[in-house]
């Protein structure tokens, strides 16, 4: 008895503020609504069929895709290549490790403010840079494609640590006479990297793609938001940040849960392939 | 002594019971908060019986998403300052208290002492919903110290859009490399400006003359007049002559000017303040003007911009009283002035011009003048009253969306305009659903 006695405060507070919303904006999905509430027409599926009838939603979804794409990718890399370095145990790493990780203790709407100050195109210190040395200035945060790298820079900037910290810690668990047989055998060290190192670590590159994809898709909003605000254009504006829009600015309160709804959807593919594909394709020690 | 004290307590929570407790929720951040805390303590002074907790919170948009949360959770405040564009949606929702029935009600108040271009844009169908508070509209600042130095006329702001392309150009410096090291013109990438260059030119942007007679059920503004700015803001940008500034980046364009890397700045009259401290310790001659106009254009004006002070339903009648005496004393011609030379916003009432006249004050700012003698000098038509959309906020970003479309090349200023009235029409209809029964 005990023990759900001490669940129920726990339990209480997840109901009330995840459970009891998420199936309110289940229903809100169905309907039109206007912004104080006041009126509610039952639609069906009519704000669904508008959504994927609108070019502007598709284009965003496009845009998740690219971003979300690519900000993994490099991430995953970037990450894997600076624990690497860090694996090297050259004087002062340990000062090198506090500031890699600096960027994911700084909450995403401040980093996005670092940033829109670094790339700002007059006063920045990029463009300064850029400028001093290749004689180029560009317009980060309001020109295509800037704004989209700028974005990208940013995000991956941010999760590079957390990614990092388990890549580290990985590499750290790579049995030693593994790679000193290897090393017996005349393996290159570029070939134990990829084909021992990186093989092993697979299941903690799996775990840390899943992550990402879904920081990217859902964290993502506050530094689009502080950066670019979507623009210029919608070029930048994805799935999340279409959701805020919809939602906050627009008040279009049941198009906007529709979208939760796809978010939804999308997050919950997302974790079956997580717990059904992790325990089966992917190599554990 | 512990009868005393019990007295006391007594004493204390009957004078607290005695006091009627309201909330104002504003809009207003920065230095402002403090100028509204200032101005509810005067309040506070001359009606003890009335406590005002005065509550800013965050942007406009922000403080509009807090007061819905607000009514569905039955919780609203008192009082609320919601922005223009937000009219309709309040006055759709139902949940005010419109002001025209407290006025009626109130022999002792007279609206009669208001400006009618301020009333003119607040009152829908003939009525006054909300109190006017703070009221704007945009002019042109110029930098005289360059203007001089470019060999322009620095009494000769431009007047025209031609002259202005040709200023704009002649404020142009580039280095050797083609990089911009100091700009003609800079204004927010923000739709208002797009708003307020249709009311210069007597255009409307929705039907039902601007959604006055009727709600609006298609934009209309990609015509002559659209295209004329449009048109003139792709040419400034193409050549180098403007540069763009974020989304609705008020700070980012004002910093622009104020570092003298531009020389010409489209703004808010609600920035005259700053603008004057900011030429004052940059050491540049402030110049201000207002809008240029495309030649042979029809005459039209400037609409305001800014918010009102709406009064919430659902409070006892005493709280709606007292929230009536709030909102009576934040319009009176002391506060008006007092917040009109604390921010730049102008007076938005006849009685309080007259006393800033007599007290020197135009003279003495001739910047602020300019400001109001836009307004003033505006012609009064359904158009530049302003337009009445209940789904302005997405109309807003549609338009944002197609300058931006523009201005990356990606559409032709006639296409980007034509494609932000289809949207907008959208937008509109999508919003008339809702009400449609």
């Amino acid at each position: 008895m005990i023990p759900y006695v001490l669940l129920v405060p726990t339990f209480a507070i997840i109901v009330i503020f995840i459970y009891w919303p998420a199936v309110y904006s289940f229903k809100m999905s169905f309907y039109r609504i206007s912004p104080f509430g006041n009126r509610m027409i039952y639609t069906g599926l009519r704000n669904f069929g508008r959504l994927f009838q609108s070019s502007e939603y598709i284009h965003s979804i496009k845009v998740t895709a690219i971003y979300v794409g690519f900000s993994v990718l490099l991430t995953v890399f970037t990450a894997f290549f600076i624990a690497l370095l860090l694996n090297l145990k050259v004087p002062g790493t340990p000062v090198y490790k506090a500031l890699i990780f600096i960027p994911y203790a700084i909450s995403p709407a401040i980093s996005g403010t670092l940033w829109t100050f670094l790339l700002n195109p007059v006063v920045g210190h990029v463009n300064y840079f850029l400028s001093k040395t290749f004689g180029i200035s560009v317009d980060w945060l309001t020109s295509k494609p800037y704004a989209l790298y700028a974005l990208i820079l940013a995000s991956v900037w941010k999760v590079v640590p957390f990614d990092t910290i388990f890549y580290l810690a990985g590499i750290q668990d790579v049995p030693d006479d593994l790679l000193e047989a290897a090393t017996l055998d005349g393996a290159s060290s570029w070939t134990k990297t990829w084909r021992i190192v990186f093989p092993l670590l697979s299941p903690i590159t799996f775990y840390l793609v899943i992550m990402n994809i879904i920081s990217f898709m859902f964290s993502s909003f506050a530094i689009i938001d502080v950066m670019t605000s979507g623009g210029p254009g919608d070029y930048t504006t994805t799935m999340i940040y279409r959701l805020y829009l919809d939602a906050f600015s627009f008040q279009k309160t049941g198009i906007a849960s529709a979208e939760s709804v796809i978010l939804f959807g999308i997050m919950a593919v997302v974790t079956f392939v997580y717990f059904y594909f992790g325990e089966r394709k992917v190599h554990y020690q | 002594m512990k009868k005393l004290l019990v007295i006391l307590m007594v004493t204390l929570a009957i004078l607290s019971m005695a006091k009627v407790k309201i909330q104002f929720w504003h809009a207003m951040g920065g230095w402002r908060i403090d100028l509204l805390k200032s101005m509810a303590n005067e309040f506070m002074k001359l009606h003890p019986d009335i406590e005002v907790d005065v509550q800013y919170t965050g942007s406009y948009h922000d403080t509009l998403n807090k007061l819905i949360a607000a009514v569905k959770a039955g919780n609203p405040p008192d009082v609320v300052q919601i922005y223009d564009i937000g009219t309709q949606v309040m006055i759709d929702g139902g949940i005010a208290v419109p002001i025209q029935d407290l006025i009626d009600k109130d022999k002792s108040f007279d609206i009669g002492n208001f400006l009618d271009q301020v009333l003119n844009y607040y009152r829908v169908n003939g009525k006054l919903y909300s109190m006017p508070f703070n009221s704007s509209n945009p002019i042109l600042y110029y930098n005289k110290t360059l203007f001089k130095k470019a060999g322009l006329d620095p009494n000769h702001p431009p007047r025209t859009f031609k002259e202005l392309l040709e200023y704009a150009k002649k404020l142009t410096i580039k280095d050797k490399d083609g990089n911009i090291v100091q700009a003609g013109i800079t204004w927010p990438l923000h739709s208002w400006f797009f708003e307020q260059f249709m009311a210069v030119q007597n255009a409307p942007l929705v039907d039902n003359n601007n959604g006055r007679t009727g709600r609006p059920t298609k934009a209309v503004f990609d015509n002559e007049a659209g295209r004329r700015f449009f048109r003139l803001w792709y040419e400034l940008s193409k050549n180098g002559w403007m540069i763009n500034t974020k989304r609705e980046d008020w700070t980012g364009a004002r910093q622009l000017f104020g570092s003298q890397k531009v020389a010409m700045l489209i703004s808010s009259t609600s920035d005259v303040a700053l603008m004057m401290k900011l030429a004052k310790e940059n050491g540049f001659e402030l110049g201000t003007a207002f809008l240029p106009r495309p030649e042979g254009a029809k005459r039209g004006g400037v609409a305001i911009g800014g918010g009102s002070l709406w009064i919430i339903a659902g409070h006892p009648k005493e709280e709606t009283e007292a929230a009536w005496e709030f909102v009576k004393f934040m319009a009176s011609p002391e506060q008006q002035i007092k917040w009109h030379e604390g921010t730049g916003y102008f007076p938005i009432r006849k009685d309080a011009v007259e006393m800033l006249m007599n007290q020197g004050y135009y003279a003495k700012y001739p910047h602020h003048l300019t400001a109001l003698l836009q307004l003033l000098l505006s012609e009064q038509t359904y158009n530049t009253r302003g337009a009445i959309i209940g789904a302005f906020p997405e109309v807003r970003q549609i338009v944002e969306t197609a300058v931006e479309k523009m201005l990356n090349g990606e559409m032709t200023p006639d296409d980007a305009l034509a494609w932000a009235q289809a949207q907008a029409t959208k937008a509109i209809q999508d919003y008339n659903e809702l009400y449609a029964h």
